[in-house]
């Protein structure tokens, strides 16, 4: 079944690629500095938060700058592509009403344009990785599958939000409540040593946390991966894109009717 | 081996009274069983599709046509039964289905194009065509939103058509555009035919789905009514075998063509009386719906209170805007009546309806010679005619081309 699925979604690459690229060149199209909103957003983002926690609250981490960045990047994904991807069914009533094409495209190509969107923001990333002139070292090689990990995470979310939004309207706003939450629960601002032992273990099983302080590990710090931490993220990007995957065509019959 | 095999299928909708769209209404509302309508759309439909069979779909709004349309694309879901289609189905239920406004006129065909399913290489090369044949060329990279509805619906058909479709899903796609328009889309449905494509064809266009489909499928109110030739079918939908009509619609096609009490629409010194005018078919079933060129009969029936020397009955036809089409009575065909008592009728046998299409009131009279009504019921009955030619206007003129 999953296997036919697979094929099938392998043959509509063409229009997964067209949705996503079309929906990514739509965000900048009307801006006037056009992609570069892309790069200016977490740059903002970044000035603000670095200068109340370095200045402010007296954090001490080395390449703090780059540290709350990959942070910001990579959560940024999570929350982008969750939120195109909750409206990626509701969004397009007429086409889900008027033609048929396996309905999770719309949300695999959102998460693809929130991907492009993260990939275009990282270049800063790596600009100031080059102007603070932190080396990089082999363990950059974990850097992809952390990322595969990620979006498949973020993927199974998007399908099960795209699909409860559809029947329950204020799905919207409790996610955003979550991710408020979220962002605060998860080590982007601090590290993970100024908490209390019991308090690592339980942050520890939020998997933004584990990917994030990998990806710091392996890209800024020259560490490898922890295999503890890649098993279990791979753990749960699998876990939730099953989850998302059940709910999301559990759910799917009822779309064209319901919207 | 069947295109399509449509088995024990139905379909229901369930329309709760209050909706519960939020997580909140939902937990709020759990103690509470939801209360709903159910609509059956679809009740026990059974029929298959040869590979190469081009199968109509008629009946009025509301008998479930572009549900079954709907399903047999996967769009819908069927609440029990199953559909099974065997080959690569092409729905042009909509054309132009997700255009984007802010895109250029190219980068439109491209997206529509791909979601048609025709393969990336295959659009740049027939990108061109696909422009010049919508008489778009200038406009290429011009934004959609800049183009009129007009421009869009052409924009979006030479994309269709560029697929090749196995199976290709038709609905209401000709009641857009102009003239000019319904042509090509015409001349692109016969180009399939002939190609041996399997079509599935909704219209109301009675005339298109005579000419297209070998057979049809008649559908009232969501139930089969009936399958089968073409012609025989068509003449089942508009003459009504009496399965077909329940007697809420026999008594709203009733009601169309019995007088209604209206002193301004009817006057004379009731010396005879219309007691009541029919329309009856080429079976000889009374009704009100008659396809044009069949032979129609208007049954006058009256009742004379006292014996009257020399009546005239005579007709008139009036279009729906209320021009006066045509007019004839007794004295005009030479029929002479001596005198009349008691009640009757009197037929007017019309052996080709030259009408091609639409609503047509009829004024019905009775007169003395020197033009004194006696009953006169003023455009109070009307019939509709559906095409079956492909003619334009009103009424056809019985004629030959030569060269």
């Amino acid at each position: 079944m999953i296997f036919k699925h697979l094929i099938e979604l392998y043959n509509y690459r063409d229009l997964i690629w067209k949705l996503s690229w079309g929906e990514f060149k739509l965000r900048y199209k009307n801006s006037i500095l056009g992609y570069f909103w892309s790069l200016l957003e977490p740059l903002l983002m970044l000035t603000v938060l670095y200068f109340v926690f370095s200045n402010l609250m007296r954090v001490q981490v080395e390449y703090y700058q780059l540290f709350l960045l990959m942070g910001i990047i990579l959560w940024n994904f999570l929350s982008r592509s969750t939120n195109i991807g909750m409206f990626a069914i509701v969004g397009r009533p007429d086409m889900i009403k008027k033609i048929y094409f396996p309905r999770d495209i719309f949300v695999i190509s959102s998460c693809i344009t929130a991907l492009l969107m993260s990939l275009f923001e990282s270049v800063v990333f790596f600009i100031f990785m080059a102007v603070f002139r932190v080396p990089l070292s082999f363990n950059i090689v974990y850097a992809p599958l952390i990322l595969i990990f990620l979006f498949f995470l973020a993927l199974g979310i998007a399908m099960a939000l795209s699909a409860l939004n559809v029947y329950y309207r204020d799905v919207q706003f409790i996610w955003d409540v979550l991710m408020q939450a979220g962002f605060f629960a998860t080590p982007i601002l601090y590290t993970v040593d100024i908490l209390p032992e019991a308090f690592r273990k339980i942050v520890f099983l939020n998997p933004m946390a584990r990917i994030i302080v990998s990806a710091r590990d392996t890209i800024i710090y020259s560490t490898p991966a922890r295999s503890e931490d890649l098993l279990f993220m791979f753990a749960s990007s699998v876990f939730f894109l099953i989850l998302g995957y059940a709910i999301f065509s559990r759910l799917e019959p009822g779309f064209a009717e319901e919207i | 081996m069947a295109a399509i095999e449509v088995e024990n299928l139905y379909k229901m909708f369930r329309i709760p009274h209050e909706k519960r769209n939020t997580v909140f209404e939902s937990l709020a509302g759990a103690l509470k069983p939801p209360q709903y309508e159910t609509f059956q759309a679809l009740n026990n439909i059974n029929f298959e599709v040869d590979e190469g069979e081009a199968l109509g779909i008629i009946g009025e709004n509301g008998s479930g046509k572009s549900t079954l349309l709907k399903i047999m694309a996967n769009i819908l879901r069927p609440t029990k039964g199953s559909v099974k289609v065997n080959k690569r189905i092409t729905p042009f239920l909509e054309l132009g289905v997700g255009f984007q406004p802010n895109f250029t006129a190219s980068e439109n065909v491209r997206t529509y194009a791909t979601i048609m399913g025709i393969s990336k290489r295959e659009i740049e090369y027939k990108l061109d065509d696909v422009l010049e044949f919508a008489g778009l060329e200038k406009f290429r990279d011009t934004k959609l939103k800049n183009f009129s509805s007009g421009m869009q619906v052409r924009l979006a058909f030479s994309t269709a058509i560029q697929t090749d479709p196995e199976i290709l899903l038709m609905d209401e796609v000709l009641a857009v555009g102009d003239m000019e328009f319904q042509q090509k889309c015409l001349d692109v449905l016969n180009q399939y035919r002939n190609e041996g494509v399997t079509i599935i064809f909704v219209s109301h266009d009675l005339g298109a789905v005579r000419r297209f489909c070998d057979r049809t499928l008649l559908l009232h109110k969501g139930v089969q009514v009936a399958l089968g030739d073409t012609g025989d079918v068509i003449d089942r939908y508009v003459y009504g075998g009496n399965e077909t009509s329940t007697p809420e619609v026999s008594e709203v096609e009733q009601a169309d063509t019995k007088e209604v009490e209206e002193p301004k629409n009817r006057w004379g010194d009731k010396q005879i009386e219309i007691v009541n005018v029919e329309f009856y078919d080429k079976f000889g079933n009374s009704g009100s719906r008659f396809n044009s060129f069949d032979p129609i009969t208007i049954r006058i029936f009256y009742q004379a209170h006292k014996k009257v020397m020399d009546p005239v009955f005579g007709i008139a036809l009036y279009s729906e805007k209320g021009e006066n089409l045509f007019g004839t009575n007794t004295e005009l065909k030479n029929l002479t009546i001596d005198s009349i008592e008691g009640s009757g009728h009197i037929d007017l046998e019309i052996d080709r309806l030259t009408i091609l299409t639409g609503r047509f009131f009829l004024t019905v009279a009775i007169h003395s010679h020197d033009h004194k009504p006696y009953d006169w019921h003023d455009k109070l009955y009307s019939f509709d005619v559906m095409p079956t030619s492909r003619d334009a206007g009103i009424f056809e003129i019985p004629c030959n081309w030569k060269l």
